[in-house]
């Protein structure tokens, strides 16, 4: 595995000269690499980016996200997906094509402050992002306690494949339902969610801090009075 | 709040093009070249209920300007001095992207940035216009009334403001006993310097003099400066999205200190012919 | 008319004349703002806030190539020594716009079509200087709302009292001196974004007095970095 380099950067700062791809919230001018945001810049061989410190969330097809209808017109639901863009939810997708706006009533399916998870099926510099609620594990959901982190934290909340999240939800015996967007669902036992809540709050304030995953599953031990595993993977 | 606005023409974009490449031979979509002005046409005095006044074309942009002179009280902080307002009024025949209402944002620093270069070049004897220091003044008004909108308003009104004045005759005020009464005789207004706009804007990494609607429309920056009759810098304002490079602005100041010039004279002349006549 | 410099080469404030009054700057300082900073320079107590990019309201403003980029730029009423009224006054309304355009050239507004970012600047206390300190403070609540940007935005002013060229003038040095020069670049990109002027200078003088802003705006910026440092510091520690 190539070693990564990693460093503080404020917007302008050069991170590089050479060879090298800009991947993610950086520029390239001429030959230096330069970024874009407040954040730790990091070199992974050839590949430079930088995880940055803010920010709101940015509309990525496939994204699943966890949404909140704010709005109802005849033909569609409006959907606050904590970014610069209401996302919409064609009336369509819920009734099949057979919908008709004499007809269907939008507020039978979904109501004003409902939930969902959702996937962005569309989107681009022109038109708001589409939602989509049909597939697996897409739909309303009905129950659970609803934190809102910054999005660019989400990486960190679902760790490696997925061991953060799983390591949360086997120590507190809750499941957790993450959208791309930092909207996040936790459901379980009424007791056992303030425990997640909290873990997954210290997972947003030390995401960049060294020995996350080993720091929440020291926290997890302390707070149940036993010790959680939390998974290894090669090379650590 | 600032907002930007867009407030001329729709540039499509083969005519950006052409004009960025017109550039790149020396040549404008005018004619003119990168460091000419359009034609400057002054008529002086022509509105005889003002105690000054001039009217400017720049190209197609028209600009008039009056100014009246008042009794007023001093400022506390300047009580033996007169007192200089610059107004400005672009009128919605002048342009379809102007409406009736208050000043936007655009029009309040046009007359702020024509102000300064008055207020800051010293142009005129502000202790001269103190009738009763601490108590009566003379209160300068100039108010700029924009007729047609082609770019370079900055320079247009400045011009009309600086004609307007040197040609401006008001009774002179005399102290009788406690009070302050106008008198029939004219007073001249006590111009110490000619204070010249020069407006440069940065069309990609191109330099042009007076720009117009459509290179205003296109262009990345505007600096305007201001010089005095010993060709001093006066006043300087950075205006529009884009940036310069300080190199860029130290050779503009060249090019801009040389054009002041040239215009002064213009303006001498023009005042000169109006006084005679 | 008063001594601003004296037979030392000394200011009022007993500064030397390339010397900038303490700078403190802190960043992350409003829970609701999207991106926060607060200067402290001189007597200037100035509060920067950023919300964006968000929803533009009204939506016929809306840009369908970039953002829409608002700014405003406010003084309290008490921030002076006369009570301001708080209505915008011609000057607040034109530094609204200088700033807006001295900010402009370093944020990536066309990565947000048909949003607004939207820059409050509240300044609580008035000194020479504000609209420098209140572009180095915007600049640093920008970055702090995690907006894109090619370059950090950094202002300082110098001016020429008592005939010499000097850096950063206080509010006494602006009324009674000759000349006011701000300037605000990028300092990584070699560009000015903001460059006013007003009062008498010889050629030799501006060049003198726009290489010192230049300068100085290096030196800022090493403290508004230090702030973002600072501010980064203090989001990943508190738990």
């Amino acid at each position: 595995m190539s070693k990564i380099r990693r460093k503080f950067v404020v917007p302008g700062d050069l991170i590089v000269r050479g060879d090298y791809k800009p991947v993610a919230n950086v520029y390239r001018e001429g030959n230096s690499i330069y970024s874009l945001k407040v954040g730790l810049s990091e070199i992974e061989g050839r590949r430079v980016r930088v995880i940055p410190l803010s920010g709101r969330y940015a509309p990525r097809v496939n994204d699943v996200v966890v949404g909140i209808i704010t709005d109802i017109n005849p033909y569609a639901w409006t959907v606050d997906i904590n970014s610069f863009f209401s996302a919409f939810l064609p009336a369509t997708d819920v009734f099949g094509k057979r919908f008709s706006p004499e007809r269907d009533d939008l507020t039978s399916r979904l109501k004003l402050k409902d939930v969902i998870l959702a996937q962005i099926i569309s989107f681009d510099r022109s038109k708001d992002p589409m939602l989509s609620a049909q597939g697996p594990r897409l739909g309303p959901i009905r129950g659970g306690h609803l934190v809102k982190i910054s999005p660019v934290k989400v990486p960190r909340l679902i760790g490696r494949k997925g061991s953060m999240t799983r390591m949360i939800e086997e120590a507190t015996g809750t499941r957790i339902i993450i959208g791309q967007n930092g909207y996040v669902v936790i459901n379980g036992p009424p007791e056992k969610i303030p425990l997640a809540i909290k873990s997954i709050e210290m997972v947003e304030a030390e995401a960049h801090l060294a020995g996350l995953t080993e720091n929440i599953q020291n926290f997890l031990s302390k707070s149940l009075g036993r010790k959680i595993e939390s998974e290894k993977f090669d090379g650590e | 709040m600032s907002a930007a606005e867009r407030k001329h023409e729709f540039v499509d974009s083969l005519r950006r093009r052409q004009i960025i490449d017109g550039l790149s031979l020396g040549k404008r979509t005018d004619g003119r070249g990168l460091t000419d002005y359009r034609e400057l046409k002054m008529e002086i005095g022509a509105i005889v209920k003002a105690n000054g006044s001039a009217m400017v074309h720049l190209g197609n942009t028209i600009v008039l300007v009056g100014v009246k002179v008042n009794l007023g009280t001093p400022f506390p902080d300047t009580p033996d001095e007169g007192i200089l307002t610059v107004n400005a009024d672009v009128l919605p025949i002048a342009s379809p992207y102007e409406e009736p209402g208050p000043p936007d944002e655009d029009t309040i620093e046009l007359a702020r940035v024509v102000d300064r270069g008055i207020r800051e070049s010293h142009m005129i004897d502000m202790s001269k216009l103190a009738i009763q220091p601490g108590k009566k003044v003379y209160s300068v008004f100039i108010d700029v009334t924009v007729l047609d909108v082609d770019g370079n308003l900055f320079d247009a009104v400045s011009y009309a403001a600086v004609a307007a004045l040197m040609t401006t005759r008001f009774k002179k005020a005399v102290v009788k006993g406690d009070e302050v009464i106008q008198s029939d005789k004219m007073m001249e207004m006590p111009v110490k310097t000619i204070p010249v706009s020069i407006t440069t804007a940065k069309i990609g990494s191109h330099t042009i003099l007076d720009p117009d609607g459509i290179e205003e429309a296109v262009m990345d920056a505007r600096l305007t400066t201001t010089f005095d009759s010993a060709n001093r810098l006066c006043a300087t304002q950075k205006g529009g999205e884009g940036w310069f490079t300080p190199e860029e602005i130290l050779r503009q100041m060249d090019i801009a200190r040389v054009k002041a010039k040239e215009i002064r004279s213009v303006i001498k002349e023009a005042v000169k012919n109006a006084k005679k006549s | 008319m008063t001594e601003l410099i004296d037979k030392n080469n000394l200011r009022v404030d007993g500064r030397k004349l390339d010397e900038l009054r303490p700078i403190k700057m802190q960043v992350g300082i409003l829970k609701n703002a999207d991106g926060s900073a607060y200067i402290e320079w001189g007597k200037n107590k100035i509060i920067a806030g950023v919300y964006g990019p968000k929803e533009c309201h009204p939506k016929h403003m809306a840009l369908p190539d970039r953002a829409l980029l608002k700014c405003r730029y406010h003084m309290a009423p008490f921030s002076v020594d006369e009570r301001k009224s708080p209505q915008p006054s011609r000057r607040e309304i034109e530094l609204s716009k200088i700033i807006r355009e001295a900010l402009s050239p370093a944020i990536l507004l066309e990565e947000f079509p048909r949003t607004a970012i939207e820059i409050y600047i509240e300044v609580l206390q008035s000194d020479g200087g504000s609209r420098v300190a209140s572009i180095t403070a915007a600049s640093a609540a920008l970055a702090d709302a995690g907006i894109p940007m090619k370059d950090l935005v950094v202002g300082c002013a110098v001016g020429k009292i008592d005939g010499k060229i000097v850096a950063d003038l206080s509010d006494i040095e602006d009324k009674e001196g000759e000349v006011d020069l701000p300037v605000a670049c990028m300092p990584n990109l070699n560009s000015v974004t903001l460059l006013q002027s007003d009062g008498p200078l010889s050629k030799e003088e501006f060049k003198k007095a726009f290489k010192l802003a230049l300068d100085k705006c290096r030196y800022v910026y090493d403290i508004q970095r230090k702030a973002l440092l600072e501010g980064y510091l203090a989001k990943t520690k508190e738990a």
